[in-house]
């Protein structure tokens, strides 16, 4: 039952402040210094969703930002349960995710007496937040929330944290009616000089290539960008962050790029003399060193973060601006000139590739490969997908063709292991009814497995699809080629029977372990109306190709263990 | 290398020396006061070109940052 109140206290604010910003859904686990705040949460409109760990309540809330391109939001409690954020938070900032945690804090008056469950959340999250607050008056409450959701959103997303300690939360506020303060930031405009360089560039390029990154999907800018590829007719590929870009069945998308990218996307860029960037960031895992990288091309840089402009590879022309506005100019300006046809050069891209090399060295036992093919060509095509970290997600990261770069969701730049689940739960709180499967793998599944009751509390509808090679597989993979087979501390055979957990949860769940038997079970699994495990025991040697080793160039794949 | 910092946050010239020191940088000299909540930081750093150019992008965007949030 609603216990109505006539005045409100901090916590409240807090709430009808979130309300103001239109967030309906927040994800969290209580403690003590944030209690109040819960007990404004009982009986209140705010949809709380309680994970089990709080570490869960970044990745969901992540995962849901990701999906819905709304901030996401946690919360926590002081000490443990804010440091338990951390690799949420972290993981936010890498991918530019909007996020606001929400933390609660020892009384003012306790902090820096190392009180208990005390910790200065504020210092620990400074490098991994765009910025992060202590609220000391209640009446800046308010303010200061509205200011994080803010700098959450943009211009380029991240997460920002609101450390509120506990006389705060229970304080009186003088404030009256919420007015959502400030509107929308002036975002950089691309200068037209530089739309014009980038033009005259394409115009005389005869091998050009663009790259497309998560920085097109925060800025809503994926029908510009297909726009653009489909005026100027060239190559193009794709940052694991910016699969879904592209416009579906596009035959002139080459696939993602990278470390464990298709060989036509690392050949293009190797031999390319014309590099469009859209919303990249260079990481080393697609450029390999940067003095290897595209060594025939000039390098146009479109980001609306001047800071990323030269920061791993130099730049010959820099489009400082929102996405969105940058491909829309370079549209425009594409209307009133010749560009030349390049399809001699997509020929002779699409000769680079061929299919995706694979181990075969056990037909009698599952592949992994083989269950990940099963999937994607049974899933529908507005299902979202979610990965943890690992083999599973590079062979996830090569075989999904996303309809939106919304529909898969990955932690890219953290490489955060427990992300895949907790960040599935959070994206089916966005997914107005779409499937939602969360691929995992037997190590970071073992990381969030508590969130099985998060699922089954809320009758949370998403698929759970365990890729168990009984290894740390990526680690075990990297230790064969490169560690002399020296199997150090990955070996999981002694994993538990992940069914018999789930169901101790309440949650459906089956096993295949034969290719046989596969395409049932996959069917199953897709139609089953609630949330389901599919745990799918596969052969562990089996490797993710093609591979390009740490310092050797992106052209230099290899594609089998020597 | 010499940065100026202005901010309603008193704590961004410890964000700034963290960040010199992540690039490989140091700061040869800091100077910092307030002056009606706002302050102002004059930082003297050493390090590579490289590194010192990218702490520079950085510290621009970090003063930057409070004109997106306030």
């Amino acid at each position: 039952m609603a216990h109505e109140r006539t005045e409100r206290n901090g916590a409240q604010l807090v709430l009808d402040t979130l309300l103001a910003e239109g967030v309906h859904t927040v994800f969290g686990y209580p403690g003590g210094a944030i209690m109040p705040l819960y007990d404004a949460l009982f009986g209140h409109a705010l949809r709380h969703v309680l994970v089990r760990h709080e570490a869960a309540a970044a990745f969901a809330a992540g995962g849901f930002a990701r999906a819905s391109g709304s901030v996401g939001v946690c919360i926590a409690t002081s000490g443990p349960g804010a440091t338990n954020l951390v690799t949420g938070i972290a993981d936010a900032m890498m991918d530019s995710v909007p996020l606001v945690a929400i933390t609660g804090q020892v009384r003012s008056n306790l902090m820096g007496t190392d009180a208990f469950q005390e910790a200065d959340v504020v210092a620990i999250t400074h490098a991994i937040t765009k910025r992060n607050f202590v609220v000391r008056d209640v009446n800046e409450l308010r303010a200061t929330l509205h200011a994080a959701f803010r700098c959450a959103r943009g211009p380029r997303p991240g997460p920002v944290l609101v450390d509120i300690p506990s006389d705060v939360l229970k304080a009186i506020s003088s404030e009256g009616a919420d007015e959502r303060v400030g509107g929308s930031l002036g975002l950089p405009v691309a200068s037209e000089a530089a739309i014009a360089a980038c033009i005259e560039l394409l115009r005389g390029a005869r091998r050009p290539v663009a790259i497309v990154g998560g920085g097109a999907r925060s800025s809503n800018a994926i029908d510009s960008y297909r726009e653009f590829c489909r005026r100027v007719r060239l190559p193009h590929t794709a940052t694991i962050n910016g699969l879904g870009c592209g416009a579906p069945g596009d035959p002139l998308f080459l696939g993602m790029l990278g470390m464990h990218g298709w060989k036509a996307a690392n050949l293009a860029v190797a031999g390319a003399d014309l590099v469009l960037a859209f919303g990249i960031r260079f990481d080393d895992r697609i450029t390999g060193p940067p003095n290897r990288f595209a060594t025939n091309a000039k390098i146009v840089h479109a980001d609306i973060d001047a800071s990323e402009f030269g920061k791993t590879v130099r730049i010959d022309v820099e489009l400082h601006g929102d996405l969105q506005a940058t491909l829309a100019a370079l549209n425009r300006a594409l209307e009133g000139v010749t560009i030349p046809r390049f399809d001699r050069w997509a020929n002779e891209v699409a000769d680079f590739g061929g299919p995706l090399p694979r181990d075969r060295g056990d037909r009698e036992r599952l592949s992994a490969t083989d269950v990940l093919d099963a999937l994607f060509a049974a899933l529908p095509d507005d299902a979202i997908v979610t990965t943890d970290v690992g083999q599973h997600q590079m062979w996830s990261a090569q075989r999904a063709r996303p309809s939106h770069a919304r529909n898969f969701i990955t932690s890219a730049g953290l490489g955060s292991m427990g992300f895949g689940f907790p960040a599935g739960i959070g994206a089916t709180f966005a997914a107005n009814g779409r499937t939602v499967v969360a691929i995992v793998g037997d190590g970071g599944f073992q990381m969030s497995l508590p969130e099985l009751a998060t699922v089954r509390r809320y009758n949370v509808p998403v698929k759970i699809l365990l890729i168990d090679n009984r290894n740390l597989g990526m680690v075990r993979q990297w230790q064969q080629l490169f560690y002399d087979r020296r199997y150090s501390a990955t070996n999981l055979s002694d994993n538990p029977d992940f069914c018999a957990i789930a169901r101790a949860y309440g949650v459906e769940a089956s096993s295949v372990d034969h290719t046989s038997n596969l395409a049932e079970a996959m069917r199953h699994f897709l139609a089953h109306s609630s949330a389901m495990l599919l745990h799918c025991a596969c052969y562990p040697e089996e490797n993710v190709w093609p591979m390009v080793p740490t310092d050797a160039a992106m052209h230099e794949a290899i594609e089998a263990a020597g | 290398m010499i940065a100026r910092l202005c901010s309603s946050d008193g704590r961004l010239l410890a964000r700034v020396i963290y960040l010199a020191h992540r690039f490989g940088c140091a700061y040869t000299s800091v100077a910092g006061h307030e002056l009606d909540g706002t302050y102002s930081g004059l930082l003297h750093f050493s390090g590579p070109s490289d590194a010192l150019a990218r702490l520079s992008k950085q510290i621009d965007k970090l003063n930057h940052a409070e004109k997106e949030t306030l």
